[in-house]
């Protein structure tokens, strides 16, 4: 009788054993809530989507984030802030990211919102409810960083680790440079989208390129969903041009490519063309898109050995989606989770004040090159990935995303179409 | 001759954008709001069949796109617009709200991204007096006029089309006639509905399949018909030129950005001068008054 109470206690307490958390390593801990406000039915948002699950996967299969003695896994909460849709006002997303605070309970907010309008209207936001944000995607205007440098106190909460349009100018020039010295290029055609930050992009270029000597023959401002491009193309070739420089993020940017290509227009074409960033943008134009030079703001937006993470995380990518990273925005969200991851594990908790000066003093070999905020929040940019975070410039080649640009990390030179030879 | 040449491309893109809103309206008084939404479900569902089944063949993906788009409109009218017929505020907002719910659940289903897009039916370009056109936009003007023609041919000379002209002209004498105004009104909305589509088979090739085009698509198909007076066929072709050009020179002669606000401008004027439209019959009397 007494082995069997014997048993049945020992059984017992085995049982008891089982079912107590403390067998249980990080999935018993409260989870720490990532808020993803992003335009999640445009290529900006969904790849920040993709990017920052992915990431999040990654740090919970390995344990979470360690918080002083314990492991907590990271939560996504993504909302739509439709931010990118027409008509749609800033309210909306600020309404977006008021909720991901107040119902979600969101720790820290990752991603957008993706235009700069909300997102700089939304840095107030954060800075009521102390909440630390990295801004991955879409936000590219330098004021969001001029704003925590003017008033750090207010905005020390905002964080951007991908580009501003003032640097992503910066890039184009020293390229358009290097293709000046390559190819004796000097006469430049401009056409932009009629919304500010083309607008001020096709601007900055006219100056910056007549300031090194070039010759802008124009600048065309087109309405958004224009589909013809025929007149300002022939101006273009009738007037010599050796460079078309874009800045567009309407899909039918793709019409201005086709016709490029189908007329035979002897000059390359250029710039931060948002259709032409997808992997499927070859098969969609027919491969009409051949020789085209874009801009995608962060290296490992297209396949590139930037460091020895970026084909990691590339194929990683490939492998939890089906496609290569697809453009703006994918590889600076799945930095920004492992940013944050970093931070919070020096801060060893996941208090703003902590967790602020914890990324002030970050030091990383990420994706992308090596990530380091300046005084006002920015990361710091560079041509090269041991002092800073490099850009992607690609040139679509055969159907591959070529990177070209900066020379550090380019994997093959620029190619010119049959007919400019 | 750019001027020229792509002036009367843009003016016909524009008539075929048009034609089905205009068709409509003049046969059944029943603007078709959801005009643009259907233009893009046609492109959609050509792509579909075109991309989800290999080697299924172009024209044949084309006709089912066209004929599932005439179906859609046919039922709208049947089973929606029929319980509402007369009520032009709330047949207005009953066919924006169906345009709304078909481009937003597209959207929601998939439609999303810049590559969805559909082949030229012929590549290449061609120089037209020294200027480069491409073969797509050549069938374009091409087609444009051939489908004019087979309009005006049908309801002439054919008896259901003759039937769809007499609801037009006077419906209660034609329905004294034995033409039934429902069966009418639900032919019209189903052409209607596959001239939406037949121009977006025309003209999508030239670009992408997104949701926005939808929108863009019903904002200049009323322009025109505003501007051409509501339900007349001739005051569309007109109107077409009109606002066709106007962009053209805009973009010659001033900045291509201002084209949307010179197309928007000839509808200000037009309802200014003469409220009705060029060729519009619908409100000529209170004006004379």
């Amino acid at each position: 009788m007494k082995k069997l109470i014997y048993f049945f206690l020992c059984m017992g307490v085995a049982i008891g054993f089982l079912l107590t958390p403390t067998g249980v390593s990080y999935s018993a801990e409260e989870p720490i809530i990532i808020g993803a406000p992003l335009a999640t039915a445009f290529l900006y948002g969904w790849d920040a989507e993709r990017g920052i699950k992915l990431a999040v996967e990654e740090i919970n299969a390995q344990g979470g984030v360690k918080v002083g003695a314990k492991k907590r896994p990271f939560k996504v909460e993504v909302i739509d802030t439709r931010d990118l849709e027409p008509g749609v006002p800033v309210s909306e997303a600020l309404l977006a990211v008021e909720k991901l605070i107040l119902e979600k309970k969101a720790d820290f907010i990752v991603g957008g919102p993706v235009r700069s309008e909300a997102a700089l209207a939304a840095m107030d936001l954060l800075s009521k409810h102390k909440k630390v944000s990295i801004v991955t995607t879409g936000t590219l205007t330098p004021l969001y960083n001029k704003r925590v440098a003017d008033n750090y106190d207010k905005y020390k909460y905002c964080f951007r680790n991908s580009n501003s349009s003032l640097n992503m100018m910066n890039e184009f020039i020293t390229l358009l440079e290097d293709m000046k010295k390559s190819f004796g290029f000097n006469k430049a055609f401009i056409m932009v989208q009629d919304v500010e930050h083309a607008r001020r992009g096709g601007e900055f270029m006219k100056k910056g390129l007549s300031d090194k000597g070039w010759q802008v023959i124009d600048m065309k401002i087109y309405p958004t969903g224009n589909t013809d491009y025929s007149l300002g193309l022939t101006e273009a070739k009738n007037k010599g041009a050796e460079i078309l420089f874009i800045w567009m993020d309407m899909p039918e940017s793709a019409v201005l490519l086709k016709q490029w290509s189908d007329m035979k227009i002897r000059a390359i074409p250029l710039g931060f063309v948002c259709a032409a960033e997808q992997p499927g943008f070859w098969k969609a134009t027919g491969g009409k898109g051949e020789y085209l030079i874009v801009n995608v703001c962060n290296g490992g937006n297209a396949p590139a050995k930037i460091t020895p993470w970026t084909m990691k995380f590339v194929e990683a990518y490939k492998k939890r989606w089906g496609l290569e990273p697809e453009g703006y925005g994918t590889s600076s969200s799945y930095m920004a989770v492992y940013q944050l991851k970093d931070a919070i594990e020096r801060a060893g908790s996941i208090d703003p004040e902590k967790v602020i000066k914890a990324l002030e003093t970050q030091d990383l070999m990420g994706v992308y090159g090596r990530m380091r905020f300046d005084k006002s929040h920015q990361i710091i940019p560079s041509f090269d990935p041991k002092e800073g975070a490099v850009t992607c410039i690609f040139q679509w080649q055969a159907g591959k995303r070529v990177q070209i640009f900066p020379p550090k990390v380019a994997e093959g030179k620029i190619m010119l179409p049959p007919w400019m030879k | 001759m750019e001027i020229l040449i792509y002036g009367i491309i843009n003016s016909v893109t524009l008539a075929l954008i048009s034609l089905g809103f205009t068709l409509v309206y003049s046969i059944s008084r029943l603007p078709n709001f959801a005009h643009g939404a259907l233009y893009i479900t046609t492109g959609y569902i050509t792509w579909l069949f075109l991309n989800k089944f290999e080697g299924f063949p172009y024209p044949f993906a084309i006709f089912i796109g066209i004929a599932i788009t005439c179906i859609i409109g046919a039922l709208i009218y049947r089973f929606i617009l029929i319980r509402i017929r007369g009520m032009e505020i709330s047949e207005i907002i009953a066919t924006y709200a169906i345009g709304l719910a078909i481009l937003e659940g597209l959207r929601w289903g998939g439609l999303r991204g810049m590559t969805f897009t559909l082949p030229v039916f012929y590549p290449g370009t061609i120089e037209i007096f020294g200027v480069s056109v491409d073969y797509q936009r050549i069938i374009i003007v091409i087609v444009g006029i051939c489908t004019f023609i087979l309009l005006y041919l049908f309801t002439h000379f054919n008896k259901i089309g003759l039937a769809l002209r007499g609801i037009a002209q006077d419906e209660r004498a034609a329905m004294m006639l034995g033409i039934d105004s429902d069966t009418t009104a639900i032919i019209s909305l189903a052409i209607g509905s596959g001239l939406a589509g037949f121009a977006a088979i025309l003209l999508l090739p030239l670009g992408n399949i997104i949701v926005e085009a939808g929108y863009n698509v019903l904002i200049f198909a009323i322009a025109v018909c505003v501007i051409g007076g509501l339900g007349s066929w001739g005051g569309t072709v007109l109107a077409s030129f009109i606002i066709g050009f106007a962009q053209i020179l805009t973009e010659a002669f001033l900045s291509t950005h201002y084209q949307m606000v010179v197309a928007l401008l000839a509808i200000i004027i037009t309802l200014l001068v003469k409220p009705s439209g060029i060729f519009g019959k619908q409100k000529e009397l209170e004006e004379r008054v």
